[in-house]
C-alpha cells in the first residue's frame, strides 16, 4: 500500500492504494469519477480510459495509481465549465460524434489535446491522431466531422459550423 | 488482465539509486519502468510479476535530446513524442523520427521511451531495428558504478533479451555525428501505425562525389528480432542510391533472410515487403544523405 495525492480536476485527491491498482481504477473507483471508461478490460487497446496527465493523452489503463502520484490529472468531468460544454463538445453533439457514447470521454480526452497541439489540422492528420481510440457505432465519420467543426479550420474556412 | 501484487514501488531521482535498489533485489524480481507502453502489458498478463517496481520518471539525468557538434545523446527516458518534436534530428539520424512517429498511437507516443524500447527489444518494434541501422552506441550504467559503452549491435541479442546486466541500467544513447550521411525508417503493418509485420532502417553516408561510403541495413519484424543485412549493405556501397543497384541489394537481402509465416503474412509476403519497402527507404536516405528533404 502506497498513500498518493493525486489532482483531478482541480481537486485533490489523497488516497492510500495498493501499488498494483491502475490509474483508471484509481480515477473510477476511489474518486467517483465514472466518466472515464474501461472498455478493453484494461488491454491498452481501446482509448476508451484515456485521460489527460499534466496535459497530456495517455490510456489510463497503461499506468499504476502510483505513477500519478503529485500529478495532474484531467478526466471528461473536468472538460466543461458547469453546463457549458467546450467547443469540442458541442461539435461532437451537432455531429452526432457519438452514438452509445461508451468511448466518448476517451475520444475527447485525446482529441482536445490534439486541437491545442494541432489547431487546424487535416482529415488525415484528424483520422492518424484517432488511432488509439475505437468507436464501435459511428464508424469515425461523424467523429472526425467533430473534431474539424472544433478546429480553427471551421472557423476560417466556414467549412461547417454546426 | 490486472497486474499480481507489487510490495514496493520506488522513484528514485538519480541513476545511482535506481541501481541501488535493483540491487537490494535477486535478479528478475524488481524492474524498471519507464514510459511502461510495453512492460505494463507484460505485467497486467503477469508474464511479468515483479516484487519492486522501480519507477524512472524523476530521474532528470535520463531526459533530453542533446545535439551538439560531436553528435546527438537521447537520454533513455526520451519518449516518442520528444523525438517527433525535435527541430534539430540531422538528416544523418532522421530514421529516428520516421519511427517515433508512427509507434502506436498518439496516447502511446506521449508514454513510450525510446531506452525502453530498446531494452525491451521487443521483435515487432521500430526503435530496436532503428537504433541498430544508426549504430548507436548505449550507454550503461552497473550498481558497483562502472560504466561501459556498448555497440547496438552488441547490445540487441535476440527478441526480449538484449546485454544489459540485471544489475544495469541504460542511461542514454549515443550516435556520432555524421556528414553527407541520411537514414530514413518505414514500416508496414496490418493497420495504420500498428507493429511492423516488417520494417526496414537504411544508413547511407556518401563521398564527395555521391558514391556510397558506408552503408547500414537493419530489419525489424522477423522472428529472429532486429536484425542487420549485412550482404544488402555490401551491395549498397560504391553506388550513387541507383534504383537498379537499391533492388539489387534489397532482393539479395530478401532471399538471405529468414521470414517467419504467421497469421499476419506468409514468408514470401514478407519478402516482398523487404524488397518494397527496402527500394523505398534506401532511396529516401540517399536523398537525405545528399540534401535533400
Amino acid at each position: 500500500m502506497k498513500t498518493i495525492q493525486v489532482t483531478i480536476n482541480g481537486e485533490l485527491y489523497q488516497e492510500t492504494v495498493p501499488i498494483r491498482m491502475l490509474l483508471v481504477d484509481f480515477i473510477r473507483e476511489r474518486c467517483g469519477l465514472t466518466g472515464t471508461h474501461v472498455a478493453c478490460t484494461y488491454e491498452g487497446v481501446c482509448g476508451a480510459c484515456t485521460v489527460q496527465l499534466d496535459g497530456e493523452a495517455i490510456k489510463s489503463c497503461m499506468l499504476l495509481a502510483v505513477q500519478a502520484d503529485g500529478h495532474r490529472i484531467t478526466t471528461v468531468e473536468g472538460l466543461a465549465n458547469g453546463s457549458d460544454l467546450t467547443p469540442l463538445q458541442t461539435a461532437f453533439k451537432a455531429h452526432h460524434g457519438l452514438q452509445c457514447g461508451f468511448c466518448t470521454p476517451g475520444i475527447l480526452m485525446n482529441m482536445t489535446e490534439f486541437l491545442e497541439k494541432n489547431p487546424e489540422p487535416t482529415d488525415d492528420e484528424i483520422r492518424y491522431g484517432l488511432i488509439g481510440n475505437l468507436c464501435r457505432c459511428t464508424g469515425y465519420v461523424h467523429i472526425v466531422d467533430a473534431v474539424r467543426a472544433a478546429s480553427k479550420v471551421a472557423k476560417q474556412g466556414g467549412q461547417d459550423g454546426g | 488482465m490486472y497486474p499480481a501484487v507489487i510490495e514496493e514501488y520506488v522513484r528514485p531521482t538519480t541513476v545511482e539509486d535506481a541501481v541501488d535498489v535493483l540491487g537490494r533485489y535477486p535478479g528478475g524480481e524488481a524492474i524498471f519502468l519507464a514510459g511502461g507502453q510495453s512492460v505494463m502489458q507484460a505485467i497486467k498478463s503477469r508474464m511479468m510479476r515483479p516484487r519492486c517496481v522501480i519507477d524512472l520518471q524523476d530521474i532528470s539525468s535520463l531526459k533530453g535530446i542533446a545535439v551538439n557538434a560531436d553528435g546527438i545523446r537521447l537520454g533513455a527516458m526520451v519518449r516518442y513524442v520528444d523525438i517527433v518534436r525535435c527541430a534539430e534530428l540531422p538528416p544523418a539520424y532522421a530514421a529516428l523520427r520516421d519511427a517515433a512517429q508512427h509507434v502506436g498511437d498518439r496516447q502511446v507516443r506521449n508514454r513510450g521511451t525510446i531506452g525502453g524500447s530498446c531494452c525491451w527489444n521487443y521483435l515487432a518494434s521500430c526503435l530496436p531495428a532503428t537504433v541498430l541501422a544508426l549504430g548507436g552506441t548505449m550507454m550503461l550504467l552497473r550498481q558497483d558504478g562502472h560504466r561501459r559503452e556498448m555497440a547496438v549491435d552488441d547490445f540487441l541479442i535476440g527478441p526480449l533479451e538484449t546485454a544489459r546486466g540485471d544489475d544495469e541500467i541504460l542511461t542514454a544513447i549515443h550516435f556520432k555525428a555524421a556528414t553527407r550521411t541520411g537514414s530514413a525508417y518505414q514500416k508496414w503493418g496490418l493497420l495504420k501505425d500498428a507493429l511492423p509485420v516488417v520494417g526496414v532502417c537504411v544508413k547511407v553516408s556518401l563521398d564527395g562525389d555521391g558514391r556510397c561510403i558506408a552503408a547500414r541495413i537493419s530489419l525489424s519484424g522477423l522472428a529472429a528480432g532486429a536484425q542487420r543485412a549485412p550482404g544488402g549493405e555490401i551491395v549498397l556501397v560504391g553506388s550513387a542510391g541507383e534504383t537498379g543497384i537499391i533492388e539489387k541489394a534489397f532482393a539479395m537481402i530478401a532471399e538471405q533472410v529468414d521470414a517467419q509465416s504467421d497469421q499476419w503474412a506468409n514468408s514470401a509476403y514478407r519478402q516482398q515487403l523487404i524488397r518494397t519497402l527496402g527500394r523505398e527507404v534506401a532511396t529516401r536516405a540517399f536523398g537525405r544523405a545528399r540534401g535533400e528533404s
